[in-house]
């Protein structure tokens, strides 16, 4: 008895491991990209994008159900697919990006709801739910090794291109009038996005990826200026909500990816009450709020003695 | 005169030992090309989505060492001709060549060994950008695809940073400034990248008289004494005695291209004078 429960509680262990490894990896990859996708004001392509590989995935389940066919394969053509789509509508000024990106969404999505209601029902449903929602159970070593190396290849690609990134995120005509070949950066990002974006979508659920991509960077921003700090810490961010978020799901059942939501959400709100940027802004309201009250008591004080040089004439 | 590297760095002051510094990315940089340092012929730039031409027909020779001041009123197209120029706008009809090099085709490498000044930059007060690594972004692509930023890059942004009067401001995020410190930041920026050809938007814009004098006298020194050839758009109607050549845009073309005295005595010119005194 107590064998089998130590048996029981030794599986448990490495489930938990495993899948708080499995956070941190999407944790970290999905921050990373956002530290891009927030400061470069593009959160709507990490939404189609998503989106997309949902759909590529539910067509790979589809798949799957014929033929022996891992659904992580469609999302990423699909994704990359999104990515060849965007990357050239963003370097033109006029189309708006966004009425297309809001195209592909809702295309995307409702693709991905065709190809599901064609699965049998039963047993892949639990797959479908998975790819939506995310789940911890069914993670394969080849997951794992995919989530490892786009981290890798992200921190890589970092490093080496630095000070590239950088000017792009600065500002686009800055950085070309530097002699940077902006349109490859930009297109750097959309492909790793997209690689991103699949091979997370099984822990955290392509609904909710798109979440885990924004939220860190933009709780970082509530105390950063600096470009370097916001790469540091929006990692350290994402890997504590993927964290919280796994272990909060343990604890109460919810799906994964609403837990790591949830939390990357708390921690964003914390930050905005406590951010020191819009503290300082308060601070300079009531500072320009004084100054006004002293203007008008100065103009107080000298309106009688300009009335009283009038009556004298 | 001749573009100088070691008359550059001391023109801004960067404390660099020279010699230590020729393996250097920047020193393997040659282009084939004669006195002519920019060439425009015949030129058309359209913008995206519109059908007519902005630029028409436009061109212009500009000879290595000349300091150029472009005029015109609002809309005639000075900011799209520098646009042109550096090939950050493409050219629909027409050829520009700049260091001997079509800028179609090189437009990355010709961009490395231009300072270009973009008119009137605004940034949002959280912009989450020191000063250092803003002019730093200038120097960025002449150091190089995937090399590491050095310590004598760093002196080289000191010096830019310094010789517009901004070193103080080193490590302040650039959203927490004025607009006319802005503009400096961004005149740091392009000397950053070592420059042999600088393109100005309106530069003296938001900046006060003593600021003005300032920058004018750097671009003056930077000029006369480290050969940078400079073409410097201005909407003002003054024009400093030391400048080579003016020419005159109005919508599109170029319709007034000579030497200082010349042109400020032309009717053309003394008409758009008296239009910018009657808007202002
Ligand atoms: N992005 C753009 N798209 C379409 N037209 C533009 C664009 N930018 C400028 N223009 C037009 O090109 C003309 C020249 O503009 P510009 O070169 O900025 O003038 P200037 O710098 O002399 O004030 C103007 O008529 C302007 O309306
Ligand atoms: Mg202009």
């Amino acid at each position: 008895m107590t064998q089998l429960f130590l048996l029981f509680a030794n599986f448990q262990l490495q489930l938990i491991a495993k899948v708080v490894l499995g956070a941190v990896l999407a944790g970290m990859a999905c921050s990373l990209i956002g530290v891009f996708v927030v400061h470069l004001k593009v959160t709507s392509i990490g939404f189609s994008m998503s989106h997309a590989a949902f759909a590529g995935a539910a067509l790979g389940l589809l798949i799957n159900s014929y033929i022996n066919f891992d659904p992580i394969i469609s999302a990423t053509l699909f994704a990359i697919g999104v990515a060849l789509l965007l990357g050239p509508i963003s370097e033109k000024t006029r189309l708006n990006s966004n009425v297309v990106l809001g195209i592909i969404f809702a295309l995307t999505l409702a693709l991905g709801f065709i190809f599901l209601s064609f699965l049998p029902s039963g047993v892949v449903s639990s797959e479908a739910v998975q790819i939506l929602w995310g789940s911890v159970f069914g993670l394969d070593t080849i997951d794992f090794l995919l989530l490892g190396i786009i981290n890798i290849v992200i921190i890589l690609v970092l490093i080496i291109f630095y000070k590239e990134f950088i000017a792009t995120m600065f500002n686009k005509k800055v950085a070309l009038a530097a002699g940077i070949r902006v349109n490859f950066f930009n297109f750097l990002i959309l492909f790793l996005t997209a690689l991103t974006v699949s091979f997370t979508l099984k822990i955290v659920g392509a609904l909710l990826v798109y979440a885990l991509i924004v939220n860190p960077t933009s709780t970082v921003y509530q105390f950063a200026y600096d470009t370097k700090k916001i790469f540091l810490f929006s990692p350290l961010v994402g890997i504590a909500s993927a964290v919280g978020g796994v272990l909060l799901s343990f604890l109460v059942d919810f799906p994964v990816g609403s837990s790591i939501i949830i939390v990357s959400s708390t921690i964003f709100v914390i930050s905005v009450i406590f951010s020191p940027k819009r503290k300082r802004r308060q601070k300079e309201k009531s500072l320009e709020f004084i100054k006004r009250e002293n203007d008008e008591v100065a103009i107080e004080h000298l309106s009688p003695e300009t009335n009283m040089g009038v009556a004298k004439e | 005169m001749h573009f100088d590297r070691e008359s550059f760095l001391t023109a801004i002051n960067a404390n660099i030992q020279l010699t230590s510094q020729r393996n250097n990315s920047i020193n393997k940089i040659k282009f084939p090309y004669n006195d002519l340092i920019v060439k425009l012929e015949n030129v058309d730039t359209v913008y995206e989505g519109e059908r007519i031409p902005t630029l028409h027909k436009v061109s212009m020779q500009v000879s290595k060492g000349e300091l150029i001041f472009i005029v015109g009123p609002n809309g005639a197209g000075k900011t799209t001709i520098l646009e042109t120029i550096c090939g950050i706008l493409p050219i629909s009809k027409g050829e520009v060549m700049v260091f001997g090099l079509s800028v179609k085709q090189e437009g990355p490498d010709i961009r490395k060994r231009i300072g270009y000044v973009i008119q009137g930059l605004e940034f949002e007060p959280n912009e989450p950008f020191l000063v250092k690594d803003v002019v730093m972004i200038g120097r960025s692509g002449l150091i190089g695809l995937g090399k590491r930023i050095k310590e004598a890059d760093w002196e080289i942004v000191r010096a830019s940073l310094q010789a517009v009067g901004m070193e103080d401001f080193w490590s302040r995020p650039i959203g927490k400034l004025s607009a006319g410190q802005h503009q400096k930041v961004m005149i740091a920026n392009a000397l950053a990248g070592e420059p042999e050809l600088l393109l100005l938007d309106e530069p003296f814009a938001n900046l006060d008289i003593n600021a003005r004098q300032e920058i004018y006298q750097l671009l003056l020194k930077l000029n006369q004494e480290a050969g940078v050839t400079i073409l410097c758009v201005s909407h003002g109607s003054d024009i400093p005695k030391e400048v080579n050549r003016v020419v005159m845009l109005r919508q599109g073309k170029l319709v007034l291209d000579s030497n200082r005295i010349t042109a400020v005595e032309s009717k053309i010119y003394r008409a758009f004078v008296e239009l910018s005194a009657s808007e202002a």
